[in-house]
């Protein structure tokens, strides 16, 4: 199911404000892509399992199951552990940034953010995914942070 | 002349030897030196293919002794010559004689060969010639030669001969003869050169044997002598050394008898020992007449005598008849002295019944026996001296015991002449005494004599006795009877006597004879000695007897000596041991009592007494009663004896009243030193009786001195030892006392209190140097407190001397010290005596004045200053301690104040982890009482330890403890270690504080930040990403889609208004610049607008119960605030609400205010969150923090409430879901406008 197999990149979307769901679904599939929404954590983690979507953009701050449970479940579900994960939240601080990272996302998108852009961040970072370099990306992405953090 | 003669006879010779041997070289017969061969070789050998020299060489070196080699000799010429005949003969060492030795004919020895004896000198022989000449020589016709003997040449029957001699250095040893007997041959030069070197060898083999020979008889001779010696010597019994001697010798020699006779030369020195071989007679009662061994003795040395019957030096006939010995059957005799350092005491003889010439071997032997058997008799001699000598000695000092322990003259003297009679050996002994008045011997004691002879009295000038005691020294009779006139018939049949003067004290007292009626017995020089010694044993019983006499006052002596020391050995006081002095001295001396004065007050006063009458010591009590010759007697140390008293001058009229009623008549002063107080007192000794006092007594009486200074020197020891050990003990007790006491004053008095009872003395005070004066800061005694605070000078008298001296001073009687008025309070209160010491500081410093008093003079001993010294040296250590011990106080209290009061919580432990300090913040803070935590550690306390989790940027800890049961609180900590001196971890103090609420406010803006954040971008993202996909030229979006899209965009904006109104609204509220508008305000319409507009925005799945009643609810308020208020607490209950749950607003009037319950079916609010949920910022535990909300809902809520004097509050309990009661006051008739303000 990617788009080397012609198939459409599936976007799994969670997150509890329908505002931003709806968003990001109207410019993803806009983009050709087709997008699974959830609107809590432990929805999220359901249609993940039941789904497999080919990437997962996901929330953190948000009533029962956050993000940061939901991120640590798909981790640890075999599953699901091969799912990309891209954090899309209105926390921006470094910490944040890292515990994300840290809990297995490849990238950390913060909130306000261009949802035009989205499906070409997306499609980037899951070309570098399939070329195999997904720790790299993650490694490259602490290593900013890091140098953030220090700044 | 002679010798001239001598030399050209021997020139002469040499020549003719010389010339001789020239003329047989020309003839070319053999040289007969020996030494030829060396220049001339030998022809070869003849006939044996083997060197025959060399055979015979080793045949020789086999030869036992001269006959053997000569053997082997003879059978190695008959084999070589092949003659029938072959000899050797020894030449005598003087070369006169000739003998024969071995000769063989036929493999058979010659029997009568050896007893061939040739006269070298007077008979013609070719043996002769060979020797002579030292060369060979052949005799061609033996037959019809002058040159040989006949005699022997007959019996060989020899036809031809051939003489070789046999030499051996300078000498002919022998010569070898080879004859044939067959037929005549001559003997050619080779054969007589073979012949010389076979005497060659047999000469050298000779030498060998011959010395070897010698060694063994020499050997033999010394290993005999040896063993006689070790014999002889090995007996100390003088008879059996003779007989061993004889018997060794006479087995060991081949004599027939052998013998020793002793005595001295000129008596007839009978046989002493003798020894003969079986079946030999005897010598018997012939030994004086034995003319060789006599004339041995005479001449002093050795006789030997080869033939008695042809010995011209035996025909003297004052040496004894050869007669004597010819009828023993004696032919041959040795005799030789023996003798003692020069001094013939006996002669050793050797006998043999044919004649025989005692060859040297034999002569040295006897001569080395008589030497042994000489040295042995004098050994056995010495030791049987000694062993008479300590016989004697044994017996005098038997005697002398007796003498010593008997005090019965009688028994003494009795004793000593059995004893003397025995030791001498003696048949009688005597002993006369002297009675001088009369002139004399009256005798006392006898043995051997009849008894009767006792008190016998004769004459001190005649007889033996009367020249003995004239003489001064013993006097020998070797003729009694004949000259001495005897004094009693009993003395008659005496043959010999001793008589010995006993001398005492340069006095004849008297005499002890011994006598004997063997006419042998003779007495000796040291008979003579031995009867001296008894004389002065005798003499020394008589002074014994004579100090009988004076026994009975001797004894009474010795139990004075006695008492004075039992006294002695016990350890008495003072006072008793006075009272034993003058018990002992009575009692010594034989006086009725006694008493002793010693020095006291001035003068003598009686100190101790022995059954003293009462007047007597009335007297004395108060001192000598005038006799100034007593005192005087003291002072000089001098014993005073007053034989009658009453008539003596010397004493007063006090004292001869007293003498006369008390009932005494004599007296002696004795002097009675104390010798560590260095007085001299005086002990009086009272006799009922007159008394001429002896020098004995008068001695007694200074022995008694002596001991009495002994006893009294012990006893004051002993005073002084007790003393000090009290003081000691009073000191520790003091000690101990004060240092446990701290405060100074205190010490003082107690200083004060006990000081006095230390030295016996009666008040005490302490002054403390201040400036330049001394202060009296305590006193004690009867008056003494009157003394406090005054004041004397530091450089003053007295106490001002004590501290200028740093020392002690002692002021025995200050009244007659000269003191300046005002030196002392107490003396000039009545005190006399004083006592001073510094109080040293540790420093070295004076600081003060310990000092004691006495009413009444009296002196200060040492001991006592130095208790005082070292009291007062304790008393500076001990204030020292105190003043130390108020500093610490101080400072402690200081430290406590300052601890207690500073706002930090303190707590200390020590080193063991437990709470000594926990002060009063500690207390607030943790709400634990100082007390209950002290000695706990604070993890017990605490149940947690004040180890910091974590460690603040500024080096605080931080830690979270439980205050009372739930509330947590967080103490910032900062901890200090306490190290004692040596640098050990002695405890720790931690200093804290609440930062509980700090540290709240903290984590609440924390959150607040990331959580307006997250309130302000969510709608954001919306506004802008709506708009920006509005803005999106790539995607045709539908009318209801960009509606929709815009909806968001508007609502999303108003949220991010109401949040930014919301902190407005705090910023105002904190601000105090809230604007309220006070209107009535019906309640009713307010909450059924706010929960439609929740329903409308906010349902999402809950539903809403309003319950209002059917009047108005007014409520004087601000309409909008009220809202806002009404539309957070519904909020808050939606947010905290489950799904498909109820919310309930339910509004009601009560007593004066009307009221709101915003009730949700959420968990409710616990006890303890429900005043924090109000605060700003705070957002509940509760629920996730992605429920979103800033956390200032309930902050602004009951802000606003108050703001309209109405309140917010939580009636809820967790489990029963959250109450929210909103409350306003009920509207007024006037509407009023007011500002509200902090």
């Amino acid at each position: 199911m990617t788009i080397d197999g012609g198939s459409r990149t599936r976007v799994l979307v969670v997150d509890d404000e329908a505002p931003i769901r709806l968003l990001c679904r109207v410019n993803l599939e806009a983009e050709n892509m087709v997008v699974l929404e959830a609107a809590d954590g432990l929805a999220g983690l359901e249609t993940a399992r039941a789904e497999r979507p080919d990437v997962i953009l996901l929330d953190v701050m948000m009533p029962g199951m956050d993000g940061w449970q939901v991120a640590e479940s798909l981790v640890d579900d075999e599953a699901t552990s091969h799912i990309p994960l891209i954090f899309l939240t209105a926390r921006a601080e470094l910490r944040d940034r890292a515990k994300g990272l840290e809990l297995g996302g490849i990238d950390y998108i913060t909130k306000p953010f261009n949802p035009v852009e989205l499906a070409k961040v997306v499609e980037k970072l899951l070309d570098r995914v399939r070329r195999g370099e997904r720790d790299e990306l993650r490694r490259e992405k602490i290593a900013e942070l890091r140098t953030l953090l220090v700044e | 002349m002679g010798y001239l003669l001598l030399a050209l006879a021997v020139g002469l010779l040499v020549a003719a030897v010389v010339l001789l041997r020239f003329v047989r070289r020309r003839n070319g017969e053999p040289d007969g030196n020996p030494s030829g061969p060396a220049e001339e070789p030998p022809p070869p050998p003849q006939r044996t293919p083997a060197d025959p020299a060399t055979s015979l060489s080793a045949g020789f070196a086999r030869a036992p002794d001269a006959k053997t080699v000569a053997r082997t000799l003879l059978d190695e010429v008959l084999a070589l010559l092949g003659v029938e005949f072959a000899a050797v003969a020894l030449i005598s060492e003087d070369g006169k004689e000739a003998t024969g030795l071995v000769a063989r004919n036929d493999g058979e020895d010659v029997a009568w060969w050896p007893s061939v004896r040739i006269d070298l000198e007077n008979e013609p022989s070719a043996i002769a010639s060979a020797s002579f000449e030292a060369a060979p020589m052949t005799i061609f016709d033996v037959e019809s030669s002058p040159r040989v003997n006949r005699r022997l040449a007959d019996r060989v029957g020899a036809k031809s001969a051939a003489f070789v001699p046999i030499v051996s250095g300078a000498r002919v040893l022998g010569v070898l003869v080879a004859a044939s007997t067959h037929r005549r041959r001559s003997f050619p030069p080779d054969e007589m050169a073979r012949l010389e070197a076979l005497a060659g060898e047999t000469a050298l083999a000779f030498e060998k044997t011959r010395s070897a020979e010698r060694l063994q008889e020499a050997l033999g001779r010394e290993r005999l002598v040896a063993e006689i010696g070790r014999r002889v010597r090995s007996e100390h019994d003088v008879e059996a050394v003779l007989r061993v001697a004889v018997e060794e010798v006479g087995k060991a020699t081949d004599v027939a008898r052998c013998f020793i006779r002793l005595g001295e030369p000129g008596t007839p020195m009978p046989i002493r020992a003798e020894w003969d071989a079986p079946g030999v007679q005897p010598i018997g009662v012939a030994a004086p007449n034995l003319p060789v061994a006599n004339l041995a003795v005479r001449k002093r040395r050795t006789v030997a005598a080869g033939d008695v019957a042809n010995d011209p030096e035996l025909e003297d006939p004052t040496l004894g008849r050869v007669e004597t010995l010819l009828r023993l059957g004696t032919r041959a005799v040795l005799a030789t002295p023996i003798q003692i350092f020069d001094q013939v005491i006996g002669v050793f003889g050797l006998h043999r019944l044919q004649p025989t010439e005692w060859n040297q071997s034999e002569i040295s032997l006897a001569e080395a026996v008589a030497r042994e058997v000489g040295l042995a008799l004098h050994t056995a001699e010495l030791l049987e001296e000694n062993r008479r000598r300590l016989d004697r000695q044994a017996a005098l000092v038997q005697a002398a015991q007796v003498m010593t322990s008997e005090l019965q003259v009688e028994t003494v003297l009795q004793r000593l002449v059995v004893e003397v009679t025995k030791l001498l050996e003696a048949d009688a002994a005597d002993c006369y005494l002297l009675d001088a008045r009369r002139g004399v011997l009256r005798c006392a004691a006898v043995y051997g004599l009849p008894a009767e002879l006792i008190e016998f009295e004769f004459p001190a000038d005649r007889a033996l006795a009367g020249e003995a005691m004239r003489r001064r020294q013993a006097v020998v009779s070797g003729d009694y009877a004949g000259e001495v006139d005897g004094p009693h018939a009993a003395y008659e049949g005496f043959t010999a006597a001793i008589v010995a003067p006993m001398i005492w004290w340069g006095d004849v007292r008297g005499v002890i004879g011994v006598g004997t009626g063997d006419p042998d017995r003779r007495f000796s020089a040291e008979d003579v000695e031995v009867l001296e010694a008894f004389a002065s044993l005798g003499s020394v019983a008589l002074r014994n007897v004579a100090s009988i006499e004076q026994s009975s006052r001797q004894l009474r002596i010795q139990r004075g000596f006695f008492r004075i020391a039992s006294v002695l050995a016990q350890p008495l006081s003072l006072d008793e041991t006075l009272d034993a002095v003058a018990q002992a001295a009575s009692e010594a001396l034989g006086g009725s009592f006694a008493a002793v004065l010693m020095p006291a007050d001035g003068g003598l006063r009686l100190a101790g007494s022995h059954e003293l009458p009462g007047a007597v010591a009335e007297l004395l009590a108060e001192g000598l009663g005038g006799a100034e010759s007593l005192r005087d007697a003291a002072l000089r140390k001098r014993v005073l004896a007053s034989p009658n008293v009453e008539e003596d001058g010397r004493f007063g009229n006090d004292w001869q009243r007293l003498a006369g009623e008390e009932g005494f008549r004599s007296l002696v002063a004795v002097p009675v030193e104390a010798p560590r107080r260095e007085q001299t007192g005086i002990g009086l000794v009272f006799f009922a009786e007159e008394q001429a006092f002896s020098d004995d007594e008068i001695e007694l009486s200074h022995h008694l001195a002596a001991a009495a200074r002994g006893a009294l020197e012990r006893a004051e020891l002993f005073e002084a030892e007790r003393r000090n050990r009290a003081i000691a003990q009073q000191l520790a007790r003091t000690g101990t006392l004060l240092a446990s006491e701290l405060d100074p004053d205190t010490i003082l008095e107690e200083i004060v209190a006990q000081a006095p009872g230390l030295v016996g003395a009666d008040a005490a005070t302490v002054s403390l140097l201040e400036g330049d004066e001394l202060v009296v800061s305590a006193a004690h005694g009867e008056g003494a407190e009157a003394a406090i605070g005054s004041r004397v000078s530091a450089v003053g008298e007295l106490a001002g001397e004590v501290v200028q001296s740093r020392g002690p001073l002692a002021v025995g009687d200050a009244r007659t010290d000269g003191l300046v008025s005002g030196s002392d309070a107490l003396l000039e209160a009545g005190y006399a005596a004083y006592l001073g010491a510094p109080l040293v500081g540790p420093e070295g410093g004076v600081h003060g004045v310990l000092a004691v008093y006495a009413r009444g003079p009296r002196s200060w001993r040492e001991e006592e200053v130095e208790a005082l010294a070292a009291l007062a040296g304790n008393v500076s250590a001990f204030l020292s301690n105190a003043e130390l011990y108020q500093r610490v106080v101080l400072e402690r209290e200081r430290s406590m104040a300052i601890l207690g009061n500073v706002a930090d919580g303190i707590v200390a432990v020590d080193r063991d982890g437990c709470v000594v300090l926990w002060n009063a913040a500690a207390e607030e803070i943790t709400d634990v009482a100082a007390a209950e935590a002290m000695g706990r550690s604070p993890a017990d306390v605490l149940q947690r330890s004040l180890e910091p989790d974590e460690t603040s940027a500024e080096g605080r800890g931080l830690i979270q403890i439980r205050r009372g049961e739930e509330e947590e609180v967080w103490l910032s900590v900062s901890e200090a270690v306490m190290r004692d001196p040596a640098g050990a971890v002695a405890g720790r103090i931690y200093a804290f504080r609440d930062v509980s609420s700090d540290r709240l406010v903290e984590q609440l803006k924390s959150g607040f930040v990331s959580t307006v954040s997250h309130e302000l971008r969510a709608p954001l993202t919306s506004i802008y990403g709506f708009a920006e996909t509005l803005l999106r030229e790539d995607v045709a979006f539908g009318d209801e889609e960009r509606r929709t899209f815009l909806g968001y965009i508007a609502s999303e904006a108003q949220r991010l208004t109401g949040i930014v109104d919301a902190l407005l609204s705090v910023a105002r509220l904190e601000a105090g610049d809230l604007q309220v508008q006070f209107a009535p305000t019906d309640l009713r319409e307010v909450v059924s607008d706010v929960v439609e507009s929740a329903e409308r925005e906010l349902g999402n799945g809950r539903s809403f119960v309003v319950e209002i009643p059917e009047e108005p609810l007014d409520a004087s308020a601000d309409r909008e605030k009220v809202r806002q208020v009404l539309a957070n607490l519904v909020d808050n209950a939606v947010k905290f609400s489950p799904q498909g749950g109820t919310v309930t607003v339910a509004a009601r009037r009560t007593h004066d205010a009307v009221q709101v319950r915003v009730v949700d079916q959420g968990s409710g609010v616990p006890q303890s969150e429900q005043e924090r949920i109000f605060r700003k910022f705070y957002r509940a535990e509760t629920t996730s923090s992605a429920a979103g909300g800033t956390g200032l809902g309930l902050f602004i809520a009951r802000g606003l409430a108050s703001a309209m004097g109405g309140r917010v509050w939580v009636d809820s309990d967790v489990g029963r879901g959250g109450c929210f009661v909103f409350e306003l006051p009920m509207a007024v008739s006037d509407a009023q406008e007011r500002r509200v303000g902090k």
